[in-house]
């Protein structure tokens, strides 16, 4: 703390020999005690984000090192909010279930209110959000994200080596994108599936990531554009996701009272046949014969039957 | 020996407590997500920071009297008069929270996230680009925008409901009480006038809202939502499930609360509360799951395999290809 005040009011470079004289706290170290307090200060510094400049007031003798600290870089510049945006920061600070970023978001507004910003919270009614990250890999990687520190983990039991540009929460799962080094190509990784032990490979900072639009790489994870059409008998008001998916269509065959035929489009397979299975007997696969026999195959399976 | 944290804090704590003269012991833990204990004892570091040179006129002062009182005076600081930048950690915690309610709310909240995280991105600077994401599942816009008028009117509305655990269409008449975001989904809590109970739905299952204009009576607040409460139901029973390759991806999708490699496949225990829901998750999985215990639980999903397959038969429709 020190340290970095002596350093902002500085206006010019501090020369090392100068803080161990006038820093409160440096005086009475020896020699090997002071560059190794005054080492890790500084770097501590840095990782809080205070810049730490390092220079020379010599031209003639660049050699002589100095330290300083810009107060245009140190400090939050000016900054107003209008009533409904303070309102929402107020809310912002809620939001967060896992405890680190919740910490990290609590801090981020006690500074604004120390840069004079009033959040009011609890003004709106009737409006709550949560964002969770329970996977446990997930501090790991979004520290290595926010640092830009290349790391290594094992996904589905192989070893990766991966530069992480960007992470992207969707619908309660998290995921991460990011160059992976083995492949040399861009991947997209379920957090769920990373192992918790992920491992630094390089200093913060080692890497840039490129202007990538990553919410095109992330789009992969979207269900695929419907590219065949079944048509369905289902019961009443049963199976909403498929009904709503699809149009009634005239039966071919007969249905039992309380059924409707639908035409529904699907991507694959494999998703139709278990939404029917779990339907049970609300809804049946009229045609094609292939959907309705992979069906016919899974329920006899569970049925006891062959 | 201050830590790096406490560090952090205090390069926060000084400015603040130049606005703020004379700020309450408590209420200023409050805002730093602290205890008043810990509060305390940065204050106490306070006393041996200040100027260079350490004389006694050169250090911050802290009002001892003022203290006593609960109230904390700082002197002596004017130099450190405005907060240090936000961490890129900071700043991106706080924007991903924002981004989240900004999706959930009417548009004109929308707009306030928006130009909120514009002014945070423009103080920040540009060194930290957006490299965090939200995407979620919020319904359309206008169903919000009608459940956030009932809400703020206190207005009864019917909704079409999609169901999630039963998989059927409802029409339940509902009083709207709050709309909140859980793990990526938007949730409607409000009062079912048919039931007589608080219900939750999720609001990309809402098919249709009608606002009736008939106002609401005080139910006071619904019950918290608690993200332990599967854990608490009275009548859930445990179920333990071994999975197949082909069916272990349900594991990132339903809270399990153990999971243990077997050599046939992944033994996972759940706790079910609804029958139907565990009936659902059977078939749909179907020779993916490789055992059930207790097996009598598998019952229900069977006698619906057999109900399926005696329908089909029914209507002389072939399963062969």
């Amino acid at each position: 703390m020190n340290l970095a005040i002596c350093l902002l009011l500085a206006r010019r470079y501090v020369e090392k020999s100068h803080i161990r004289t006038v820093v409160e706290g440096y005086a009475g170290l020896s020699d090997a005690a002071f560059e190794r307090t005054f080492e890790r200060d500084k770097d501590e510094l840095r990782a809080m984000g205070v810049p730490v400049e390092t220079g020379s007031n010599n031209p003639l003798f660049p050699d002589e090192v100095g330290y300083r600290i810009r107060r245009e870089e140190f400090e939050l510049p000016p900054i107003e909010f209008n009533a409904s945006e303070t309102l929402v920061l107020g809310l912002a600070t809620r939001v967060w279930e896992s405890a680190t970023q919740a910490d990290q978001a609590l801090a981020a507004v006690a500074k604004l209110r120390a840069a004079g910003v009033e959040p009011d919270p609890g003004r709106v009614e009737g409006l709550s959000a949560s964002v969770s990250a329970k996977e446990p890999a997930f501090d790991t990687l979004w520290q290595a994200t926010v640092e830009r520190v290349p790391v290594s983990f094992d996904y589905r039991g192989e070893g990766r080596r991966v530069e992480p540009w960007a992470m992207s929460y969707r619908r309660g799962a998290w995921y991460l994108v990011g160059f992976d080094r083995g492949r040399q190509d861009s991947r997209v990784f379920k957090v769920a599936r990373v192992d918790a032990a992920v491992t630094p490979i390089g200093r913060p900072g080692s890497f840039q990531p490129p202007k990538v639009d990553v919410e095109g790489l992330l789009s992969s994870l979207e269900p695929a554009a419907p590219d065949a059409e079944a048509v369905l008998a289902i019961r009443g008001d049963r199976a909403p996701g498929l009904r709503r998916r699809g149009h009634r269509v005239a039966s071919s065959v007969a249905l039992p009272p309380g059924f409707v035929a639908y035409q529904v489009a699907y991507a694959r397979q494999g998703d139709l046949v278990g939404e029917v299975c779990a339907a049970g007997p609300d809804v049946l696969v009229l045609d094609p014969l292939e959907v309705r026999a992979a069906v016919g195959r899974q329920l006899a399976g569970l049925a006891g039957v062959s | 020996m201050a830590s790096k944290e406490q560090v952090s804090r205090l390069f926060a704590l000084v400015p603040y407590l130049q606005a703020h003269p004379a700020a309450e012991l408590a209420a200023t833990a409050a805002v730093f997500g602290i205890a008043v204990r810990q509060l305390v004892a940065d204050l106490n570091v306070l006393w041996f920071c200040g100027l260079p040179g350490g004389l006694p006129g050169d250090l911050m002062e802290v009002d001892m009297d003022s203290m006593e009182a609960g109230r904390i005076r700082l002197s002596n600081a004017e130099y450190l008069a405005r907060p240090l930048r936000f961490t890129p950690d900071e700043a991106l915690s706080l924007v991903v929270a924002l981004r989240t309610l900004g999706d959930l709310g009417d548009p004109a909240l929308g707009d306030a996230v928006a130009s909120a995280v514009a002014k945070l991105e423009r103080a920040q600077g540009t060194q930290h680009p957006a490299t965090i994401g939200v995407a979620t599942a919020t319904g359309s816009a206008e169903i919000r925008r009608v459940l956030n008028e009932a809400i703020t009117n206190k207005t009864v509305v019917d909704l079409t409901y999609d169901g999630l655990a039963r998989a059927e269409t409802t029409t339940p008449t509902v009083e709207p009480s709050r709309l909140a975001m859980r793990d990526g989904y938007a949730y409607l809590d409000a009062w079912s006038v048919d039931r007589n109970d608080w219900r939750v739905y999720r609001v990309d299952r809402i098919a249709d809202v009608r606002p009736t204009g008939r106002p609401a009576p005080d139910r006071g607040e619904p019950p918290r939502f608690d993200p332990g409460w599967l854990d608490q139901l009275p009548d859930a029973a445990e179920v333990t499930l071994v999975l197949a390759e082909s069916a272990r991806w349900i594991t990132e999708y339903i809270p399990i609360r153990h999971t243990q490699p077997t050599p046939q496949g992944l033994q996972v225990t759940l706790l079910v509360s609804d029958p139907a829901w565990l009936r659902a998750q059977l078939l749909r999985l179907g020779s993916g799951v490789l055992r059930v215990e207790p097996p009598q639980a598998a019952r229900s999903a069977q006698e619906s395999a057999r109900e399926a397959l005696a329908l089909y038969q029914s209507l002389g429709l072939a399963l062969q290809e």
